[in-house]
């Protein structure tokens, strides 16, 4: 098991080497950065207005060497990873007098919290939601279900946010629109957030429950003179939601990607908010910063739903035992 | 007297459907069935319909400006109202559906053709090719699409050019994999071992035995995978990173009617209804096109 874990580190490290040489490549295989966009030229360097096929102006040879842009790209590369190893991140282009660092320690909290909350909520709602689905196959609830969970699934949650937003803060106004601060901040966000994993994970568990109660072993119970809860609850059920775990991780790793969206309706300085303005303005060291993390932590967060599955699964444990 | 059919092939099996009737009319049929699914195609006929008459049906310009009639409720003149200088929000919606079916369809497109034969290849040789192509998937898997959407925004700038380009990078790794899936479960059956003996060349096998018994699931998938792509069109354009105003969007209108919400909510209401009128039309085909082609569910 620990050299499971060991090996899947392992893995992680080389990922992050790939994304990391991809992404600056690619930020550097386009012309023109973020010296050179024109509007923000004109706002923070005076006088240095330039486009790509003009002489560079002293001032931009200036701010180039002082971020290292003047450099072969495989030595930016190599002087951001023996910096980001001692989680030295450096300032942003945009915000030269933090640094990056101190600027997820601020922003990071938020999105967690944005991603966290729906995702434990939408386990508490969805399970039992797929429960009821599958043991009253083919009923009104049943149906009534699924298409709740039809909905959740292709509407996209900035749209949800939107209509709580005319419901329960223009309407009848007992929340806040936006902003962040209070308890009453994060209601709508998350309620808008929960959609999504709440209609996904109903129909998982729908799905894969029926399958169990068909099962032979479900059958037994009965035979044993078990009940109907018994049947559910004690048997098939446990062995319906170890599937649900893998895509808990996946789920996650959306959620925390999708809180981009929810941010900008909501306003929200979070960091999915930050990283789409950075895109917006090539703010490169704070992209690539941010694309390591949400990187890191999505494969962080799958190593630990195959962690978890081994402890709840001893099927699956012994096969890691014998590979080793 | 005639010979009943049935006692000829007694083993014939039953989920084919009447005898006499093809695949696809079996398919038909079955898809007949399902109201909702049907429904959902006449929406999306109807929606592909306006979006390549768009110019015909609009009443207005997408960008056509009148100071004048700016912030107006709906009215017989503009069935969903103004925005800030005047636009007809109704017209702007219906050239909206431009953007959203060429990115659904395109993009979709691009990405099943480029999976589907990298799909098939690896799957129909094996080897490296395969392990180098399943070492890929697993990369893609785990890490999501829309960051790689905004960061390649970033780099190659904002337009429908880039929406379509990241798009088909990131989504062909899931046709890739149902089409190596499909290869490798028809290369070794009997009737492609029949027809190689014939002298049959690779490319024919592929082209006229791998990419026909995989054509369901392919359909299924694609039916899927286009809400998708409206989805991300949208999102982008929500965030100031999809198409180039002032074309218009179904995410810049509901961003604009967004942050004119409390002011004026109707800016709102017919871009949201229509996008998850859309959207969900799309779901319930794919629900009802994956019940036609996999009846055994």
């Amino acid at each position: 098991m620990s050299m499971f874990i060991l090996r899947r580190l392992g893995q992680i490290l080389l990922s992050l080497v790939v994304i990391l040489i991809i992404t600056f490549h690619l930020m550097h295989a386009a012309p023109g950065d973020f010296f050179n966009i024109e509007r923000l030229a004109n706002q923070q360097i005076t006088g240095a207005r330039l486009s790509q096929f003009e002489e560079k102006s002293p001032t931009l040879m200036m701010w180039e060497e002082r971020y290292g842009e003047n450099t072969p790209v495989w030595r930016q590369v190599l002087i951001y990873v023996r910096h980001a190893a001692v989680l030295d991140f450096g300032p942003s282009f945009r915000y030269p007098d933090t640094t990056l660092q101190e600027m997820m320690a601020t922003h990071f909290p938020r999105t967690f919290i944005l991603a966290f909350l729906p995702m434990s909520l939408a386990l508490l709602v969805g399970i039992p939601m797929g429960v009821l689905a599958a043991v009253y196959r083919n009923t009104w609830i049943d149906r009534a279900t699924m298409f709740i969970s039809v909905l959740g699934i292709c509407i996209p949650s900035y749209v949800i946010a939107l209509l709580a937003i005319v419901l329960f803060a223009v309407t009848l106004q007992w929340l806040p629109t936006s902003g962040w601060g209070s308890w009453e901040h994060v209601v709508l966000p998350v309620l808008a957030m929960m959609f999504q994993p709440v209609a996904s994970i109903a129909r998982y568990v729908r799905a894969s429950l029926a399958k169990e109660l068909n099962e032979d072993y479900v059958r037994t119970v009965f035979a044993k003179g078990g009940d109907r809860n018994q049947a559910i609850f004690r048997h098939a059920l446990r062995n319906s939601l170890i599937p649900l775990l893998t895509i808990s991780g996946p789920q996650f790793a959306f959620l925390m990607v999708s809180t981009a969206f929810i941010e900008t309706v909501f306003n929200i300085p979070g960091l999915g908010k930050l990283f789409v303005a950075a895109a917006g303005t090539r703010d490169y060291p704070m992209i690539i910063t941010s694309t390591l993390f949400f990187g890191f932590l999505i494969m962080v967060m799958n190593l630990l739903v195959d962690i978890g599955y081994a402890l709840i699964d001893p099927r699956i444990r012994a096969s890691y035992q014998r590979r080793r | 007297m005639a010979v009943n059919r049935a006692d000829l092939y007694p083993a014939s099996d039953e989920a084919s459907g009447p005898q006499g009737v093809s695949y696809w009319g079996n398919v038909w049929r079955r898809f007949r069935v399902n109201r909702m699914a049907v429904a959902s195609l006449w929406f999306v006929v109807l929606l592909i319909l306006c979006g390549v008459f768009a110019p015909l049906i609009a009443p207005y310009g997408y960008n056509e400006i009148r100071l004048d009639e700016a912030y107006q409720p709906p009215s017989w003149r503009h069935i969903a109202g103004t925005d800030e200088i005047g636009r007809d929000i109704f017209s702007r919606l219906i050239f909206s559906l431009q953007n959203a079916l060429a990115v659904a369809f395109g993009a979709t497109a691009i990405s099943v053709v480029v999976g589907g034969v990298i799909g098939a290849v690896a799957g129909y040789w094996g080897g490296r090719i395969d392990s180098v192509l399943m070492r890929m998937t697993d990369v893609m898997y785990a890490f999501p699409g829309f960051l790689f959407s905004i960061i390649l925004v970033s780099v190659l700038g904002r337009g429908i050019v880039t929406i379509f380009i990241s798009l088909a990078v990131t989504s062909w790794v899931g046709f890739a994999r149902l089409m190596r899936g499909q290869a490798l479960s028809v290369k070794n059956s009997e009737y492609v071992e029949a027809a190689r003996a014939l002298g049959a060349t690779h490319g024919h096998i592929i082209w006229r035995y791998i990419l026909p018994n995989s054509l369901g699931p392919l359909i299924v998938s694609i039916a899927f995978m286009i809400p998708g792509a409206i989805m991300t069109e949208s999102a982008l354009s929500l965030l100031g990173l999809g198409v180039m105003p002032p074309r218009p969007s179904w995410g810049i209108l509901i961003n604009v009617g967004s942050i004119n919400l409390r002011a004026f909510p109707y800016q709102l209401y017919w871009p949201v209804a229509t996008f998850g009128l859309t959207l969900l039309a799309f779901t319930y085909l794919g629900d009802g096109l994956n019940d036609a082609f996999n009846p055994k569910e």
